[in-house]
Formats: C-alpha cells, sequence, structure tokens
C-alpha cells in the first residue's frame, strides 16, 4: 500500500534514479493530479557535454557550498511548489521533513496548504519563503510573518505568464517597481524569481537583491531551440558577476546536469518536480531519496570530471554544441 | 431378450461410432501431420553460424544465450547512457570521400606497433569476466584473437588468472591494470603479468566513480535488493554514498608505477589533448582514447569526437588507439583516418564468444576486418599509411 492507498509500491530505497520516481508517482496519483508535475525541457542538457580531468584525488569529495553566509551541504535547493497537500496528505510537512534529513534548504510557497510556522515547526531545514510579485502589500505582511517564523530569505517570483503568451512576447521582464515595493525592508537577503534576461540580472544588483533564479517556472517546452534557463545561464551569470548569487531551475532530473549548471555560473539549483515525485510516492522518505540520488550522482559526476569540490567546477568544464 | 435385442440396447449407435473414429482421428498422428509443424506466427528461429554476415548478427543469438545479468552487463552504460548512444551516433557526422577503387586483395592492414608486426589495426579491449559469456572465457577469447590475427588485451579482471592465459600464448598479449593505493601491490601485479609474458600494459584511468543503473535492476531481478550503496559515511569517507575505491587516483601514482613497467605502457581513458601531453610527459609510450565503453562518465563526448585533438596534441610522438562503440569495418576506418593508429573491440568480440563460442569470436573479428579491407579498397586505400584525413569529412555539432 502507498501513502495514497494505490497499488504497492518498492520501498523507496530501491528506486535508483529520479525518473524512477516519476513512474511512483505516476502510479500513485490521479491522472490529473499528475499532469501538475509530468514533463520538463530535457533537450538542453542533451546539447552539453563534459570535458573532465582525469586523476584529480577525490577522497575529499565534497558538494558543500556557500550561501548567504551560510554553509549549504550541497547545491541544490527544495523549489517552491504551491498546495502540496495535492501530493501527500501531510503536504508541507512531509516535504519539510524531507529536507531535514537531506539537510536542504526548502522553499516555502506563500500558497502552501500549511502555514509557514507549521511547517517551521516540523523541521530543521534552513527555510526560505517564497511570494509573488503581483500580490502586493498581502506579500509584504506574508514576508513580514515568516521572517517571524524564522525564514532565512525570501523569493519573490515574476513573470509567470502562460508558455503560450511567453512564445508571442519573448522573454519576459521584470517589473521592477513591484518588486521593490514588496522587498523593502524584508530584512533577510531577497531573491528574485523569474529572471531570464542579463540586463535584468544587473538590474537587480542595482535594486539591492541578494539573488536571482533563472527560472521559467517549469514551463519548458520541450525542442525549443535556446531559450530555456540552462541555455541563458552563461549570460546572465556574466552580467551578474560576483555580486549577485545566481540560483537555477527548470528541468534538472540528474547529477550531471545540476553539475553543467554550476560549471555554468549557478551557485545552487532548484528542483520542484523531483522532490514533488519522493514526496508523492513515499512522503517524506521520497524527498529524502531523491535528494540522496542526486547528491550521489552529483558527487559521482564530480570526481569522474575532475572537479571533487563545488569551487573547482569551472566553465571549462563544459562543452555547448550546436545541437 | 434375443440376441438382436440385445445388440440393439448395449451395442453403440452409428452416431457414437462416428464421434469416437473422429476423436481417434483428431490425436492420430496420420492428421496431425497434415498440419503445418511451424506455423508463420511462431516463427522462431535462431540464425546459424553460416548466416553471421555482420557482428550485429552476433547480438542477438549472444543476448539469447546468456543470462540477462551478463548481457546487460554487457550492453549497458552509466546513468542516462547519453555517452553510451553519442558513441555511436559519432560515426554518422564523419562521412567517407571516395576515391579510385582498387582489388580488396591489394589492401594491406598490417602495421608495426612497439617493434612488433601486427596484421590488423583490429584489436581486442580488456574487457572483464568473459566465461560467463562462455566455458572458455578469456582462454577461448585468446584462441579465437590469435586465430584471426587480432592482437588482445587481458582484462584486470579476467575471469582466468592472467598466467594461465599467457601459458598458452602464442601472439602478442597485453594486460590491462586497474590502479592499487598500495605500491607494493603494484609492484607485484605489474611484476607477475610482465613475467607471464605480457607485451604491454594498458593502465585504465577513467570510471574512478561509476555505477550501472541496469546492473542494480539486475540485482532486483536476482532476488537481492537494489538498493545503491548507503553504507556509513564512516565507512566510505564521505555522506553521499559513493565507493572509494578509486576516488584516490592521481597523477603521481603514474609516475610512481612508470619504472615497474619495462614493456610499453599504455593509458586508456583519454578524451582531451591536455590528459594526452600530461600522459605522454610521464613516459606513456601510447593512449588509448576511450570513455570506457559510455561506462564513465556520462554525458562525456563521444571518443571520435575527441580522437583528431588528441592526435594532434600527441603528434606522432606515441601511438594513438581508440575505442567505444566500433561494430564495423567502417567505423574503424573512419578513426584510423582521423589518425589512430589502432582500434580495440570491447563488445563485438563478447558477441562472438558468447554466441558461438571460440569459433564465433574469430568469424566475427574475421568480419569486421573484412569490412575494413573492403572500406579500404573502396575509398582507393591500399595501406594504413594511406589513409589520412582527406579520406574523411567530419561535422561533428
Amino acid at each position: 500500500m502507498n501513502s495514497q492507498g494505490g497499488p504497492p509500491l518498492p520501498p523507496s530505497g530501491e528506486l535508483i534514479n529520479v525518473p524512477e520516481f516519476e513512474a511512483a508517482a505516476r502510479a500513485v496519483l490521479p491522472t490529473g493530479v499528475f499532469a501538475t508535475l509530468a514533463g520538463g525541457n530535457r533537450a538542453p542538457f542533451e546539447r552539453m557535454t563534459f570535458r573532465q580531468k582525469l586523476m584529480v584525488d577525490g577522497t575529499g569529495i565534497d558538494l558543500s557550498t556557500e550561501l548567504f553566509g551560510e554553509r549549504m551541504f550541497a547545491p541544490t535547493i527544495i523549489g517552491p511548489v504551491s498546495a502540496q497537500n495535492a501530493y501527500h496528505a501531510q503536504g508541507e510537512l512531509e516535504t519539510a521533513r524531507g529536507a531535514a534529513a537531506a539537510k536542504t534548504i526548502m522553499v516555502v510557497s506563500s500558497r502552501s496548504s500549511r502555514s509557514v510556522e507549521a511547517i517551521a515547526a516540523e523541521t530543521d531545514a534552513a527555510l526560505w519563503f517564497q511570494v509573488y510579485s503581483d500580490e502586493g502589500l498581502a506579500a509584504r505582511s506574508a514576508i513580514h510573518r515568516a521572517v517571524g517564523a524564522g525564514v532565512k530569505a525570501v523569493c519573490i517570483t515574476v513573470n509567470d505568464p502562460s508558455a503560450s503568451d511567453r512564445r508571442a512576447f519573448g522573454p519576459p521582464r521584470v517589473d521592477w517597481d513591484a518588486v521593490n515595493r514588496i522587498a523593502d525592508g524584508a530584512g533577510v537577503p531577497v531573491i528574485v524569481k523569474g529572471v531570464l534576461a542579463p540586463e535584468d540580472a544587473e538590474r537587480a544588483t542595482r535594486h539591492g537583491m541578494q539573488g536571482i533564479v533563472v527560472s521559467d517556472h517549469g514551463a519548458g517546452a520541450p525542442g525549443r531551440v535556446a531559450g530555456a534557463p540552462i541555455d541563458v545561464l552563461p549570460d546572465i551569470a556574466a552580467a551578474a558577476g560576483d555580486r549577485l548569487a545566481v540560483l537555477i531551475d527548470g528541468g534538472f532530473r540528474r547529477g550531471t546536469d545540476i553539475l553543467k549548471a554550476l560549471a555554468l555560473g549557478a551557485r545552487a539549483v532548484l528542483l520542484a518536480r523531483p522532490i514533488m515525485w519522493g514526496l508523492a510516492a513515499y512522503g517524506a522518505a521520497g524527498v529524502a531519496a531523491v535528494l540522496f540520488l542526486l547528491h550521489n550522482e552529483l558527487a559521482r559526476s564530480m570526481v569522474a570530471a575532475g572537479r571533487p569540490a563545488v569551487a573547482l567546477i569551472d566553465r571549462a568544464l563544459v562543452r555547448i554544441h550546436t545541437r | 431378450m434375443g440376441k438382436s435385442e440385445r445388440h440393439w440396447r448395449n451395442g453403440i449407435s452409428r452416431r457414437q461410432a462416428l464421434a469416437g473414429l473422429a476423436t481417434f482421428l483428431a490425436g492420430s498422428p496420420v492428421l496431425r501431420a497434415q498440419q503445418d509443424p511451424f506455423p508463420l506466427a511462431g516463427h522462431r528461429r535462431v540464425p546459424g553460424f553460416s548466416e553471421m554476415t555482420s557482428a550485429y548478427d552476433f547480438e542477438p543469438v549472444f543476448r539469447a544465450n546468456v543470462s540477462r545479468a551478463v548481457y546487460d552487463y554487457t550492453a549497458r552504460g552509466t546513468d542516462s547512457e547519453f555517452t553510451l548512444r553519442r558513441n555511436r551516433e559519432a560515426f554518422d557526422w564523419v562521412d567517407l570521400v571516395g576515391g579510385k577503387q582498387i582489388a580488396p586483395d591489394t589492401v594491406d592492414t598490417s602495421l608495426e606497433m612497439f617493434g612488433e608486426r601486427l596484421a590488423t589495426p583490429i584489436m581486442l579491449a580488456p574487457t572483464a569476466r568473459q566465461r560467463p559469456l562462455h566455458p572458455d572465457g578469456e582462454l577461448g577469447m585468446y584462441e579465437a584473437a590469435t586465430a584471426a590475427q587480432s592482437a588482445m588485451i587481458v582484462s584486470h579482471a579476467s575471469s582466468f588468472p592472467f598466467d594461465r592465459i599467457a601459458e598458452a600464448a602464442r601472439g602478442p598479449l597485453w594486460f590491462q591494470f586497474y590502479p592499487r593505493p598500495d605500491r607494493e601491490l603494484s609492484r607485484q601485479i605489474l611484476h607477475d603479468a610482465q613475467n607471464a609474458g605480457c607485451r604491454a600494459v594498458v593502465v585504465t584511468i577513467d570510471q574512478t566513480a561509476s555505477a550501472y543503473e541496469r546492473a542494480l535492476h539486475n540485482r532486483h531481478l536476482g532476488g537481492e535488493p537494489r538498493t545503491i550503496e548507503r553504507p556509513s559515511a564512516e565507512d566510505l569517507g564521505n555522506p553521499y554514498g559513493i565507493s572509494s575505491g578509486r576516488l584516490w587516483y592521481e597523477w603521481s601514482y603514474l609516475a610512481d608505477i612508470r619504472p615497474m613497467i619495462a614493456v610499453p605502457m599504455l593509458a586508456k581513458g583519454i578524451l582531451t589533448g591536455e590528459g594526452a601531453l600530461r600522459c605522454v610527459d610521464i613516459g606513456f609510450d601510447g593512449i588509448v582514447v576511450s570513455n570506457h565503453g559510455g561506462r564513465a562518465l556520462d554525458y562525456g563526448p563521444s571518443t571520435l569526437e575527441v580522437l583528431a585533438e588528441v592526435v594532434d596534441a600527441v603528434g606522432g610522438r606515441v601511438p594513438v588507439l581508440i575505442d567505444s562503440g566500433f561494430r564495423r569495418g567502417r567505423d574503424v576506418l573512419k578513426a584510423l583516418a582521423l589518425g589512430a593508429d589502432a582500434v580495440c573491440l570491447g563488445r563485438v568480440p563478447r558477441w562472438g564468444l558468447g554466441a558461438y563460442g571460440v569459433p564465433g569470436a574469430q568469424r566475427v573479428l574475421e568480419i569486421v576486418q573484412a569490412e575494413l579491407v573492403q572500406a579500404m579498397a573502396a575509398l582507393g586505400r591500399p595501406t594504413l599509411a594511406a589513409l589520412d584525413r582527406t579520406a574523411v569529412r567530419t561535422e561533428f555539432p
């Protein structure tokens, strides 16, 4: 019996990669609910190969990295997903327990099915809080409450139009006035999520942001030639320089995907769908297992690539091909 | 009751008699012989040895002969198997440029390497544990390789001990070595292999932290839990669940073992010009461009697309060999044209040995060799020396 009362699943420890968690989630979730978690644009990752260095001692393999003055176990973050009770009866509480087991930061959505206080009470994991840029004053008060509950950073989501709008109007731009109204006086580092243009990375610094998430909110359509977050990451990272922490999400399913993002200038990767697959099928154990697998794959590929520490991962590691 | 009446009451009716006869006929071989013993829908036919016309023909026979785990161990790559697929895809990015056709019997594929004459540039890559393919294992593979005049590299992880294989050696026999952190143990292993008569040592320096997901599946099929390694962080020295067996590799080790090897020493697993140069500087006598058949770092490049870079970096100082994905004579030709001195086949001879034993391994090697001769003749290149980059047009993405 699985958490949703469906057919039996193998123990979560027997699943050996993230795609298997997707299959498990498909098995336990109603079709319509699973559809909200399906897909992801894999094409850009298939156009990138590694140039590895050989014979680099990997016994001290270390995934840890620093962000906003805090040490992270690995350069992965659980991305914000609203209303997680759709995937598991305990929703965000289970995700938070899994985050603690995997020593991973969790971003709590302002549209969570549980209060930020209830989630914070459930976990040792560091929490961030996410709001939408068009929520105005409501977002400000929600941030105030969340900071009171102990969240370490705030993430303001911008530009979440439908995929069809994006195709019609090109890369979306950020409404900085709206962002500033919300970010003002937050008291914790503020990150803008949804940046896809290098100019907005420059503006983010000017407006006092500490970080950005290069993201198309998981809307990437497979087969598009360019414009997925990982495609635009190098230019954005160059525009951001050292002053801004550049994070990314969008289609990450393998440790090698994460390694590519780190090489192209990201400080960490946000994971949403894979985490929800783990949550839906196995609750907190699934969340932790998905992160364990990704950390295992990342560690293996970092050793094999001759970059056994995050600081050693350089741009020369990744070759981007035309097709 | 009279006799007739008794007969009428107890005897069988005409209907019963007919039914009985029909039942008898239905089970009779006389009637069954009228039916097609091999109905089309049930047509399952194992092709015969004489029907093998390309390396690919051996794979399904091999697959049918061995267990699922043995097949998957041979067939599969790491993680998403991107590199495994790319190795094959890369041959489509290299076109052959035609010349004036010559007669195949005027083609000479021989070459000299490390002072030895080799009849063909097609060699056997080191692949582990060949006994599950066929009871003759490496002994049979060596016999087949010798019969086909191909040099064989015996895996460090062979089913038979190296000295037993070397006992029967009549042709070139090379030894592949996986680094051991203990220098004395390394010295012992390398000494024993050279003592047994290996003509060269191939040191594999890739595959430091790989995992075959498919092998984990198979453990499950065998009734064992297929959990990935999750021993305690203290046991592994890392909290990420990766086996620490080969994490320690470093350049200084190769310099340390260099004096332990008196025969030519090759480095296998090179994919960049810098890596090749470093090996030449340390004193390696040869380079094997390899991604371990798509079994090392996934999302690494195909070997064919990086071959020219390595060849150019080495600049002819030492021979450059290549493996990973080669199936046909044309594949071999493309690598030779791009500057490789020899090509190693890993899966192909495994298919041959697993399909038809020693004759199978010999035949599959001879098929690929014949394909190479045909291709060289078609392009008008009578010798390996006459094969250069003008024989190919490349368009790597």
